[in-house]
């Protein structure tokens, strides 16, 4: 089995417990209004708009097929402005045995890997086996990062086979989530109570956008819900930046400092110790 | 008077001039100066003429260590005796109490000899210290350990003074860490032996120090025990060196240098190298015996007349540097790039160190009479040449193939080896995965493991600390405390230090 992978950081200490490399597989099925990869949302078309953009001549076309080559490329990102598609040329096809090899090759350095995107789920079945040849050899943990938009029964297989969820929840109220994301949160609030009882809900986080949600009601809410899952899982609130915003919000306003540390405060209140995340622009 | 020999008196007096009436310069610094250039007035100690052509031609280097060397270059005394036993030189009883202890070893510190004036090795302080902390309760061991780093870091204002702590967690190990983070001073370096009985949690805390002032290091304990003496000390930058020995001095090889007199690689391993590493021994032994035989230093200081230092505890060190540009210029192939670079870095390194391991050491006797193989740092002076064996500033390939390329190489070396990562800030926010990263270069073989954020205040040079704001001063033309800072300040802009790969990226757009 394949999986469309978008891109691979070797180590990152930004997802999920100790050292962990981040794999961010290509797709999405949300549409957030202050999106800062949108080039990862839709497979390639093969239109080959960004073939004749490349400065760097690393893309072509070959039999109608965009294909990338990586030692020529410059990284300049033209192909991302002017896809039409939401999508990338740069993504990289990787067979199960050959990510779980290239993983293990650096093993020692790692605590485990993390799932991201995109929307990794959509690639759950690729998720699964890698993780499940993972667990065979090694003793490397395995989260995932997702919006937890999928259907219950295919997230409950996931999160049986995992070490653990970072879950995404946009926004608390119904109203206000399918406004920002352009679904409803109910069947994410199934999935945050089924990954919760499976004991594998790491941690919910939840970006604050000046004007949509940043209400203490919200934050209050999402505080409480959590509180009323389990006893471990954490928050992390993230200030809305519009640097990198390559959607409807690149010209929205960052989310001040104070208004941060009030609803800080808030969820702290609530959760206690169980809260983080900082202020950085 | 002949004329050569009075022309040299002239160029000697203008010299000193120049010393006493710039004023750049402080008072120590300008004291410093003046010696190293009486000692200059000598002849070098003797060495052949294929020796000086080495040196004429930049392919040897003795570091500016001067001509007539009357103390070993580093000294790392023993300071746990001096606790016991106390000093009848300096008049100290042994400490019984915190205040005690530490006032001994602020007064022993001024009294240990070296290339810099200042002591490179402040001891195993941790446990030095350990007892007389536990019974001094934690409010004060924490006000007195800070009066001590305060002490140190004004007295002894140079970014070469190298404290060590670990393996084992310690109630002042942990004392330091904590007052090292709030105090954000360049000086002492720090050093951390880790070995597996260190605890995640000690080890973490020595994490979070470093990510906030880029110290301290940690170090292979378990490999250089074994290769060493399970005695052994850092000093001054990255040098591992025997507790209650030393290093008479360090003559360094710029590998670059040399390639360029080779035909090939053949004929570098066959005939440049071998010939090259045997002058550098040459000149070693030559500058040792006249510090033993002649300066006399260990029938004259009290460190070894009391049994602080012993002379079968010390070595000479070879250092090497430019194995990069060495193999770019033989192979064309780039190390940490092209797998192939290994093969060949591995052919270099052993060439040098078998025809070094052949010559006698003169009095090398803390490693087996034979002289220490070393990766040198560099120095302000080197430009567009890579220290030791690491890989060229801005070329470094992923962090892991970096790491397990260089572990390979570190083995080689037994007095002394490093390399620099910097990390993003948010490293900042997962210590233990930075630690898992540690752990599993040493597993890899990577002897010292130095690190920073790229955002950092402090920026680390070849092995020491200097802080931005005081590259900034010195570049206005301030004079300044610390005599490394000005170092510092040349070689970030020759060495190119701030072209350091940022090697862990978390900042992406993730939202």
């Amino acid at each position: 089995m394949r999986g469309i992978v978008n891109k691979i950081i070797e180590v990152s200490f930004i997802d999920g417990p100790g050292s962990r490399m981040a794999i961010f597989l290509q797709g999405c099925n949300l549409d957030c209004l202050y999106c800062h990869n949108p080039e990862t949302k839709k497979y390639c078309q093969n239109c080959g708009r960004c073939v004749e953009q490349c400065p760097a001549g690393a893309l072509t076309n070959l039999d109608g097929r965009v294909t990338w080559d990586k030692a020529i490329c410059h990284g300049c990102d033209r192909c991302l402005e002017v896809c039409p598609h939401s999508s990338s040329p740069k993504t990289t096809l990787w067979e199960v045995e050959d990510l779980v090899a290239y993983i293990l090759e650096n093993e020692v350095f790692l605590d485990g890997v993390t799932f991201s995107g995109g929307e990794c789920t959509l690639q759950a079945d690729f998720i699964l086996e890698v993780s499940h040849k993972l667990k065979e050899k090694s003793n490397l943990t395995v989260f995932v990062d997702t919006n937890c938009f999928l259907e219950e029964e295919k997230f409950l297989t996931l999160c049986q086979n995992i070490d653990g969820i970072m879950a995404d929840l946009k926004a608390f109220d119904p109203v206000l989530h399918r406004k920002l994301t352009g679904v409803a949160n109910e069947l994410i609030f199934q999935n945050l109570n089924t990954a919760s009882q499976l004991g594998v809900l790491y941690e919910v986080r939840t970006v604050l956008v000046p004007g949509l949600n940043d209400h203490p009601q919200e934050v209050k809410n999402i505080a409480r819900f959590i509180r009323e899952l389990n006893s471990y899982t954490l928050l992390k609130l993230i200030p809305f930046r519009n640097y990198g915003v390559k959607s409807y919000l690149k010209e929205a306003p960052n989310l001040p400092e104070e208004k941060f540390f009030e609803l800080f405060e808030v969820a702290t209140e609530i959760l206690g110790s169980r809260v983080y995340g900082k202020y950085s622009i | 008077m002949k004329l050569e020999t009075l022309s040299r008196v002239r160029r000697a007096m203008n010299r000193v001039y120049e010393i006493i009436t710039d004023t750049s310069l402080d008072y120590k610094d300008k004291r410093h100066l003046l010696a190293a250039e009486a000692e200059n007035f000598l002849p070098y100690v003797k060495i052949s003429e294929k020796a000086q052509n080495y040196f004429a031609e930049g392919i040897l280097c003795d570091l500016f260590e001067g001509h007539a060397p009357y103390r070993p270059r580093y000294i790392l005394p023993d300071y746990q005796k001096f606790m016991e036993k106390g000093s009848e030189y300096l008049n100290l009883k042994p400490p019984q109490d915190l205040f005690e202890a530490v006032n001994a070893l602020l007064i022993i510190y001024r009294y240990v000899p070296s290339i810099t004036s200042y002591p490179v090795y402040l001891g195993q302080v941790d446990e030095l210290l350990e007892p007389f902390v536990l019974a001094a309760g934690e409010e004060l061991s924490e006000k007195l350990l800070k009066m001590f780093l305060v002490q140190i870091d004004r007295v002894l204002p140079d970014g070469f003074v190298h404290m060590n702590i670990g393996p084992k967690d310690t109630r002042t190990g942990r004392l330091l860490l904590k007052l090292e983070r709030e105090l954000k001073q360049a000086v002492p370096n720090i050093s951390l032996k880790y070995n597996e009985e260190t605890p995640d949690s000690f080890a973490v805390e020595a994490v979070k120090t470093a990510l906030e002032i880029g110290k301290p290091y940690f170090v292979n304990d378990r490999e250089l025990k074994e290769d060493l003496d399970p005695a052994y000390g850092v000093a001054s930058c990255y040098n591992t060196l025997l507790i209650g020995g030393g290093s008479f001095t360090l003559v360094r090889l710029n590998l670059k240098e040399a390639a360029k007199k080779a035909r090939d690689f053949q004929d570098f391993i066959q005939n440049v190298l071998p010939d090259a590493v045997l002058a550098q021994a040459e000149v070693i032994n030559a500058r040792a015996k006249f510090i033993v035989e002649e300066a006399k230093f260990f029938e004259t200081s009290f460190l070894a007349k009391e049994g602080l230092i012993s002379l079968d505890r010390f070595t000479s060190m070879a250092g090497y540097f430019g194995l990069y540009e060495c193999l770019e210029h033989l192979t064309g192939l780039k190390l940490g790039q092209d797998k192939e670079a290994l093969y060949y870095a591995e052919q270099v390194l052993k060439t040098a160190k078998d025809t070094l391991k052949r010559v006698p050491g003169a009095y090398c006797n803390g490693t087996g009479g034979r002289i220490g193989f070393h990766a040198q740092s560099g120095i302000d002076s080197d430009i567009d040449v890579t220290p030791g064996v690491r890989i060229k500033y801005g070329e470094e390939p992923d962090i892991f193939t970096q790491i397990k390329t260089e572990g390979r190489l570190h083995k080689y070396f037994d007095t002394g080896i490093s390399d620099i990562y910097i990390f993003d800030r948010t490293a900042r926010e997962n210590p233990e995965g930075v630690l898992k990263i540690i752990k599993g270069a040493l597993e890899e073989g990577i002897r010292v493991f130095s690190f920073n954020t790229s955002d950092s205040e402090f920026i680390r040079i070849t092995g020491y600390l200097v802080k931005r704001t005081d590259v900034l001063k010195y570049e206005k033309g301030e004079v300044l405390r610390e005599d490394t800072v000005k170092l510092g300040a040349a070689s970030i802009k020759n060495n190119n230090t701030e072209a350091r790969k940022v090697r862990i990226i978390g900042e992406r757009n993730s939202q």
